[in-house]
């Protein structure tokens, strides 16, 4: 499979969203520059998923979720009238906090349906399954298994399978909801090894509340923040230094060396 | 990689020889009690036994329990006693009512009573000539016309209640549970009234309207819940993927509620393979074999029952528990092809390497 470095950047521009009548983000304003790693970071109930979510159209499939501001993929506003959510989604993929590998494929299955689901041809199928998988870091673990059921492998290679499933689609930005939120560390570190590796292809975004993690992983940080019955914002964005040795607002530093969160 | 000399044992299990001395008095001093009693009183044995038996064990059991555990000791053997009991009860119900129909049906079967029709047949017939073939192409038959237009509708009725946000869901299943509700020979009526109203005369396929009001809230409600049990999780994976809805569904959705949704196959055909009321007022018996549901009359297994079970002569009714036999043996079939079909099914779908 031929990996073109992208070059492609993911910025949104005021962003708010609304559950309802309650508006959970305020006018988030963030750029994710490609071959770049950026963490979000913030304590529970701030909004770092949901502003995730807005990221690749994912969030309108909440009943009664509302939007306002805007999301630039490559220039293109992703809301504009006559953009289709799904290519939006094939340009964006996504891994989530529970591993979700579909129960009834096997692994190799697992690794195709996304070109199935979205209708794709599949050229190539064995070197993209194999592809995908060493990119994943999985490939030796599984290449003589490729036949059973994705259900049958441990909870940390579930995820790395579903890690493999998205760059199987060859996204241009790769969203994580917190991916390890649910390995041991042993999983968790091939997974930040992993995503060392992806990133010199793609931007990714990184969602944590793991602060070694985000140190460890991340090129630029953002710290969210909600206040008491106030819709959730950045408090702080800035390189991943930054934020960690010199952060500007106290509340970052306190965030970032345990005091609170 | 096993150590030779450690064994798994079930430490858990582990009851001293008292314990086990007096469990095995509990269950069996009531015994001789009951026949006691019974004899003294001068009693039927079987009516004391039944009246008698679960009480006498049920104090029994306690003061061992009480004596092995204490008190939580009486609440463990009460809960241990009415539960084999209930169990045992059901199970003979079940079983004799199975042994009833086999002992019975048993006389009447033979090969040619599966084979042939019903045509020159009359009360007193020797069991020698004639059979169901007719009843069992007919249950089929209207059987599976009104499966293939029940399941369909089901299934969309419960992918409607289960994907779409749509306001009127509750109404739609509230609708649907009142149908579920619905007697089946209201059911019936409903489909006389229309071939009064129409004219359109009776067949196989009026039999079939009239059978699927019955299947497809059966259907509906049990492939709403199939669907419900898919975790979120997958549909929102497929979405991310950037999968279009209608593939997220018969890729993803689908194929993971498979099993829950041949339990809605299943359901629906236990719920409609055995109506006679319907049928009896939509159908017109027939002694020979009609393989056309749109003309003529049609005779199912539960309506030929129906007929011969009236009749005083003692050969209609061997047939009448003859027929009952090959309408649980045509339920047994039914429902082991639709396992078979489900298994083979998922089966392909591993060995895909």
């Amino acid at each position: 499979m031929n990996l073109v470095k992208t070059t492609s950047t993911l910025s949104a521009e005021n962003i708010s969203v609304w559950f309802g009548e309650r508006q959970v983000l305020e006018n988030v304003n963030l750029v994710f520059p490609a071959n770049k790693v950026t963490a979000l970071i913030g304590p529970s109930g701030c909004g770092k998923s949901t502003f995730l979510r807005t990221l690749n159209r994912m969030h309108e499939l909440i009943p009664g979720a509302g939007l306002a501001g805007s999301v630039y993929l490559n220039g293109e506003d992703i809301y504009a009238d006559g953009m289709d959510a799904v290519s939006v989604r094939i340009k964006v993929g996504m891994v989530f906090q529970k591993p979700n590998p579909f129960p009834t494929m096997s692994i190799r299955d697992n690794i195709l349906s996304g070109l199935k689901l979205s209708g794709r041809k599949i050229e190539n199928a064995e070197e993209l399954v194999e592809t995908s998988l060493r990119r994943a870091s999985i490939w030796n673990e599984v290449k003589d298994r490729l036949g059973d059921q994705a259900i049958s492998l441990s909870g940390g290679q579930q995820q790395r399978l579903c890690i493999a499933r998205s760059l199987a689609m060859n996204p241009e930005v790769l969203l994580m909801d917190e991916p390890c939120s649910a390995l041991d560390p042993g999983s968790t570190r091939r997974i930040e090894e992993t995503i060392s590796e992806l990133s010199e292809t793609m931007a990714i975004v990184i969602v944590t509340h793991n602060m070694q993690q985000a140190q460890r992983v991340s090129d630029q940080t953002a710290f969210f923040l909600a206040d008491e019955n106030t819709p959730g914002g950045v408090v702080e964005f800035g390189s991943t230094e930054q934020i960690f040795n010199g952060p500007i607002d106290p509340r970052t530093n306190d965030y970032v060396n345990g005091h609170f969160g | 990689m096993s150590n030779s000399s450690i064994r798994a044992r079930q430490p858990w299990r582990r009851a001293n020889i008292s314990t086990s001395i007096q469990i095995v008095l509990a269950s069996v001093i009531p015994l001789p009690l009951v026949m006691l009693l019974a004899l003294l009183a001068g009693l039927d044995l079987t009516m004391s036994f039944i009246t008698l038996f679960v009480p006498l064990q049920l104090i029994v059991s306690s003061f061992v329990g009480y004596r092995a555990f204490g008190r939580r000791g009486i609440g463990d053997a009460i809960l241990v006693v009415l539960t084999i009991f209930f169990s045992t009860f059901v199970l003979i119900l079940l079983l004799s009512v199975l042994y009833s129909v086999i002992t019975e049906g048993a006389k009447a079967i033979s090969f040619q009573f599966i084979g042939q029709n019903n045509v020159y047949v009359s009360p007193t017939t020797s069991l020698d000539y004639g059979g169901v073939g007719h009843a069992i192409l007919g249950t089929l038959i209207v059987v599976l016309l009104t499966t293939l237009a029940a399941v369909p509708l089901g299934v969309a009725m419960a992918i409607y209640l289960t994907q779409s946000q749509s306001k009127t869901r509750n109404l739609v299943r509230t609708f649907t549970q009142a149908l579920s509700g619905l007697p089946s020979v209201v059911s019936g009526l409903f489909i006389l009234s229309i071939i009064e109203a129409t004219q359109m005369g009776r067949s196989g396929i009026t039999g079939s309207l009239a059978l699927f009001p019955l299947m497809l809230p059966t259907v509906a409600r049990v492939a709403e819940e199939a669907l419900r049990l898919v975790p979120v999780d997958l549909r929102y994976a497929a979405l991310a993927l950037g999968a279009p809805n209608y593939r997220a569904f018969f890729q993803v959705i689908l194929p993971a509620a498979k099993s829950g949704l041949l339990t809605a196959l299943l359901l629906g055909l236990a719920r409609v393979v055995g109506e006679t009321a319907p049928l009896i007022l939509t159908m017109n018996p027939s002694s020979g074999t009609n393989l056309n549901p749109f003309d003529g009359g049609m005779t199912t297994l539960p309506t030929y029952i129906y007929n011969y079970l009236a009749s005083s002569y003692q050969t209609s009714q061997a047939r009448a528990w003859g027929a009952a036999l090959v309408l649980l043996m045509v339920v047994g079939i039914l429902f082991a092809l639709a396992r078979i079909l489900g298994k083979s099914k998922s089966k392909k779908s591993k060995a895909t390497k």
